[in-house]
């Protein structure tokens, strides 16, 4: 049978009346469960992680001016689960109290930099980034100077903020 | 405006679409269908609301014994929204049900099963089959102690088939016992293997309704057809949006259970199905021992073989419900059935404890868990997670030999805080542990109250029971007040050698404060 074959002409004002209100119901249901579904979906995605004060390394174990790979143990929420993470944190003790914090992370694609003492320099091993003991870039791709995190003393430790 | 119906035009031109869009909606109606007929469409509505939400909780659920639970109580407590979703889906299976049911009704009162139509509604009886496989994996899935034992249930109904059951059972559980690959099996079931089934069978019954065409009212009205779209689809929209606004409601009322994780060692635990299964629960106490199998399997196959073959058994022309007894008589009579066996298992439905009250032993660990001892290791930056961070991996007795004494998690690695903790404080802390996880705002106890909370935690739970919690070993206290007052209760405390020499409960006058003393005996009195 051929749709429509046996129906009678439209009573168009009718007609528009109910379609009308059909789309409006049926948009108002489907912005409802758009914006449940979807809230559900996206708020996760915007949430900042919260950072903290972590214990590092007493002070007087650093060398001087020489980038030392910390490995900072971070508990965090990781969705339903709580997880520890070891981060790797490059301190420069650039005086008698005072302590750079650079992050590992390459700022090229996030790879993870490493301390070249012959070179004396920190390097990506995946594109050839090559960074300087202050976090500057000196050679490579990477667009911007290694993260500088935030550091404080408590007592004879740093403590840096992940 | 004309360049989009531009687009649009070369859109049809390459793919038909506004051809296949006319099939679908202006389907002729006969005259005199009237509001009857939203049942179907209904019931696909809410088929759409359980997808949509289904696909959104499996982006946060995780199906293993061990992150199950946590991660329905994230979805439940963290997630933005999540509550809501997880209620859609929830009390959306049990409309789909009672919408399910109806539709069936609709379609047994109408006499729309008869021919041409009995593939039609062989169709429809299976999806029905595939909507109760759904709600079954379904609450599996949170593993909390009703998915377990209500599951643990199920299977060994299925043990009971003749010949077969063993493997039957054995396939259900993936394994020789209930546990990880059962669960895995459920939930590839429940998110591929039924909604695969029930998109194709959904298609069919579909396919089918528009190839024969609607049935129609019993007695044709006068009037021509008219299309689908928008008369009749006016209505299948309202009464989904009615039903929407309900469900919703429903959502914001009443809270989605969620039992504390499920625990294979506990006895104490009365598994009770959904009320969608409940009479066929109820149904095994009239069948007892060997008469068994008739209630697991005989009736409910013969009710399944039953629906299948309606249009077989009732096949004369006659639309009319009245005018067919028999089956008015046979859907009235195990309507009835159903109805009461439903209302009794609700009677005999035992009253579960709320995971989220919290006992005054709970309340009493959130206390302790400030103790040097605990937090020598567990605090930021530490060789453990913060205590209240602390999601609870273990068995509760690791947990009691872990706080009596923490070395015996790690000997000699590291400097041992000093001192282990008495039994009863130990069991606060695990109760409130399993607070914790269960996700339950704390109260806040001041005064003597709070004094006697942490009398309770500290001295009692290692020997009584109070709120569901401690050790069943003396009198339960949660209604202590009932049988004593506060004078007898605090010369019972103080020395209870001097009020019945006979007692086996050692003194507590020289361990307990008179404040503490009093708080006690008040706090206790108090409890009726």
């Amino acid at each position: 049978m051929c749709p429509g074959q046996h129906l009678p002409p439209p009573d168009s004002g009718r007609r528009r009346f109910l379609s009308g209100a059909i789309t409006a119901i049926q948009g108002a249901i489907g912005a409802t469960l758009a914006f449940l579904l979807g809230g559900a979906v996206v708020a996760p995605a915007f949430g900042t992680r919260r950072t903290s004060w972590w214990p590092a390394v007493a002070i007087d174990d650093l060398p001087d001016n020489e980038p030392t790979p910390i490995t900072i143990r971070v508990t965090r929420e990781d969705g339903y689960s709580q997880v520890a993470d070891r981060q790797i944190v490059f301190l420069v003790k650039t005086g008698a109290s005072d302590v750079t914090a650079l992050s590992s992370t390459c700022t090229h694609l996030g790879c993870r930099v490493s301390w070249d003492a012959d070179d004396e320099m920190l390097k990506c091993p995946c594109h050839g980034g090559v960074f300087d003991r202050t976090g500057a870039v000196r050679a490579g791709p990477p667009p911007a100077p290694l993260e500088k995190l935030a550091t404080r003393r408590e007592g004879d430790r740093i403590l840096v903020q992940l | 405006m004309t360049r989009l119906r531009g687009a649009f035009d070369w859109l049809d031109s390459r793919t038909g679409f506004r051809g296949i869009r006319g099939h679908l909606l202006e389907e002729p109606i006969p005259a005199g269908v009237g509001w009857w007929f939203v049942t179907g469409s209904i019931l696909l509505f809410l088929l759409g609301v359980q997808l949509v939400t289904g696909v959104v909780l499996t982006m946060y659920y995780v199906p293993s014994p061990e992150h199950a639970y946590d991660s329905v109580r994230y979805v439940e407590d963290r997630l933005p929204l999540g509550w809501i979703v997880r209620a859609l889906h929830f009390f959306g299976a049990s409309f789909i049900v009672v919408a399910a049911v109806l539709h069936m009704l609709r379609v047994v009162a109408f006499g729309s099963y008869k021919k041409p139509r009995e593939v039609t509604w062989m169709t429809g009886v299976i999806l029905l089959l595939i909507i109760l496989a759904f709600a079954l994996t379904g609450y599996l899935l949170p593993w909390d102690q009703k998915a377990y034992w209500a599951t643990t249930v199920t299977i060994n109904i299925a043990r009971t088939s003749p010949f077969v059951g063993e493997q039957i059972a054995g396939l259900m559980r993936g394994g020789a016992d209930l546990g990880a690959l059962t669960l895995l099996r459920w939930y590839a079931a429940h998110v591929f293997l039924l909604p695969a089934a029930l998109i194709g069978f959904v298609a069919a019954h579909l396919y089918l309704m528009r190839r024969h065409g609607i049935s129609g009212p019993i007695a044709a009205a006068a009037g021509e057809p008219k299309p689908f779209y928008p008369y009749q689809a006016f209505k299948d929209t309202v009464a989904s949006a009615l039903v929407f606004a309900l469900l919703v409601t429903f959502v914001f009322t009443f809270e989605v259970p969620l039992d504390p994780i499920a625990d294979p060692s506990d006895a104490n635990y009365v598994p009770r199905p959904e009320w969608y299964f409940l009479s066929l629960f109820e149904m095994l106490k009239y069948f007892p021992g060997p008469l068994e199998p008739v209630a697991t399997l005989v009736i409910p196959g013969l009710a399944v073989a039953g629906l299948l073959l309606l249009p077989f058994l009732d096949r004369g022309p006659e639309r009319h419900l009245l005018r067919r007894r028999l089956v008015a008589a046979a859907f009235v009579l195990a309507g009835t059935v159903v109805v009461s066996l439903t209302y009794l298992g609700l009677q005999d439905s035992p009253v579960h404890a709320d995971p989220s009250d919290w006992g005054p032993l709970s309340l009493a660990g959130r206390e302790f868990i400030g103790d040097e001892r605990c937090t020598t290791c567990h605090r930021m930056g530490g060789a453990a997670n913060p205590m209240d961070q602390t999601r609870l991996r273990r068995d509760p007795e690791w947990l009691l030999a872990h706080i009596a004494d923490p070395e015996t998690i790690a000997p000699g690695t590291r400097k041992p805080p000093p001192g282990g903790m008495r039994e009863a404080m130990a069991r606060s802390i695990v109760s409130y542990l399993q607070k914790v996880r269960a996700g339950g705002n704390a109260p806040e106890p001041a005064g003597e109250t709070r004094t006697a909370v942490l009398v309770l935690g500290a001295w009692c739970g290692s020997c009584h029971i109070i709120d569901g919690e401690g050790v069943e070993q003396g009198p339960d206290l949660t209604n202590a007040g009932k049988e004593h007052d506060a004078k007898w209760l605090h010369e019972w405390i103080s020395d209870p050698a001097a009020v019945d020499e006979l007692a086996d409960m050692p003194p507590f006058n020289d361990k307990l404060t008179p404040e503490e003393l009093n708080a006690i005996a008040n706090y206790l009195a108090a409890r009726k």
